[in-house]
């Protein structure tokens, strides 16, 4: 088997494949964050031509009669992990960079929740060693707001990994990118605050209440998992989040003025 | 529906931030948020209590009249019913 291991938020899985072909898609796409060492997991990837469906069925992600066993199927993959054992397979159905990412997406998703983890749609940056985090839909400005920052440490300008491990809520850079078609840095600050977007045509910083930036964050976390314990795991994660870290509506236009709006607040 | 017994959907996880609820249902991942009054109803949901303890619970906490009270509490039950996220029995249920 040809080996390699690749760390998201400090989560450290090693993929294995029989051809170097599959690795090297992972090794291309992922090249930031490769890290050899111990593994949390093993995920074992295969390719294996078969017939498609001729619509692209969405993400399914559901429980395999055992309690910490799921099967995730879309179009283009089928795979199987296991929590407890941190272990799993997929098998795509052609070698595609793009499957190869969302599978990592979405296994993330669900291996994270062990570590009080969440993925969220949501931009993120270090500036003078703090985080924030910046959430919202498709079009909500993250990319335009990581554009914006040429002073500071790019974490993510569409997928953000936020962890309640231990100790204060800390931001981690992924590999996964939104229109900036880039990376993040494999780093991690502690978040200072979590900002959710609205476009107009001034700078405005308001707070707002644990409750209502609930509301608000819920609806930007990637999870599939139709599962009652997972679901309410990912609330008490999300939840926590929201108390722990001041939370703001950030109104801003298209200039660099909004951190000074936000250093102000 | 009075004499009638609510469960809250073993399918929800939820938390009530300054008495008002925020309910995810883990079938769709839809995202709910009630009112205090709604917030009430959903607490009071134990499979236990009849709807018409529950109305009653709201007249005394809320001053709202029985009849009003009685006319948003159905109408609010069957909207969460048609959500997944109550039933409504003849019996008393189990705890959720």
């Amino acid at each position: 088997m040809d080996e390699l291991s690749i760390a998201i938020a400090g989560l450290r899985t090693v993929v294995a494949a029989r051809s170097s072909d599959v690795t090297g898609v992972a090794r291309d796409r992922y090249q930031g964050f490769l890290s050899p060492g111990v593994s949390d997991w093993r995920i074992e990837v295969d390719v294996r031509a078969g017939p498609r469906p001729l619509w692209a069925d969405d993400v399914v992600v559901a429980r395999d009669g055992s309690p910490a066993r799921f099967l995730i199927t879309r179009e283009d993959f089928a795979a199987s992990v296991d929590l407890d054992r941190r272990c799993g397979s997929v098998t795509f159905a052609s070698l595609d960079e793009f499957s190869v990412d969302t599978f990592v997406r979405i296994f993330y998703s669900l291996a994270l929740v062990e570590r009080r983890g969440l993925i969220a749609h949501a931009a993120s940056l270090i500036r003078e060693s703090r985080a924030y985090l910046f959430c919202g839909r498709s079009g909500s400005g993250k990319t335009t707001l990581a554009r914006l920052s040429s002073d500071a440490t790019l974490l993510s300008d569409e997928l953000s990994v936020v962890t309640m491990t231990d100790g204060p809520a800390r931001c981690h850079g992924t590999p996964f990118w939104g229109e900036l078609a880039r990376a993040g840095e494999d780093l991690a600050a502690p978040l200072a605050g979590i900002y959710f977007l609205r476009h107009g045509d001034r700078h405005v910083v308001e707070p707002i209440t644990p409750r209502r930036a609930l509301e608000r964050l819920l609806p930007t976390v990637v999870f599939f998992a139709r599962d009652r314990d997972l679901t309410a795991r990912v609330l008490d994660i999300a939840a926590d989040l929201v108390e722990a870290v001041p939370c703001f509506e950030l109104t801003f236009r298209r200039d660099p003025g909004f951190w000074e709006v936000i250093e102000r607040g | 529906m009075v004499d009638h017994y609510l469960t809250r959907s073993t399918q929800t996880a939820w938390r009530v931030y300054d008495g008002e609820a925020v309910i995810i249902l883990a079938e769709d991942s839809t995202l709910n948020t009630l009112n205090a009054v709604g917030t009430l109803i959903w607490e009071a949901a134990d499979g236990q209590t009849p709807v018409g303890a529950i109305v009653a619970r709201i007249c005394e906490e809320f001053d709202v009249e029985p009849a009003r009270a009685e006319q948003d509490a159905t109408a609010f039950v069957d909207k969460l019913c048609q959500r997944g996220l109550f039933t409504l029995s003849r019996l008393p249920q189990r705890q959720p």
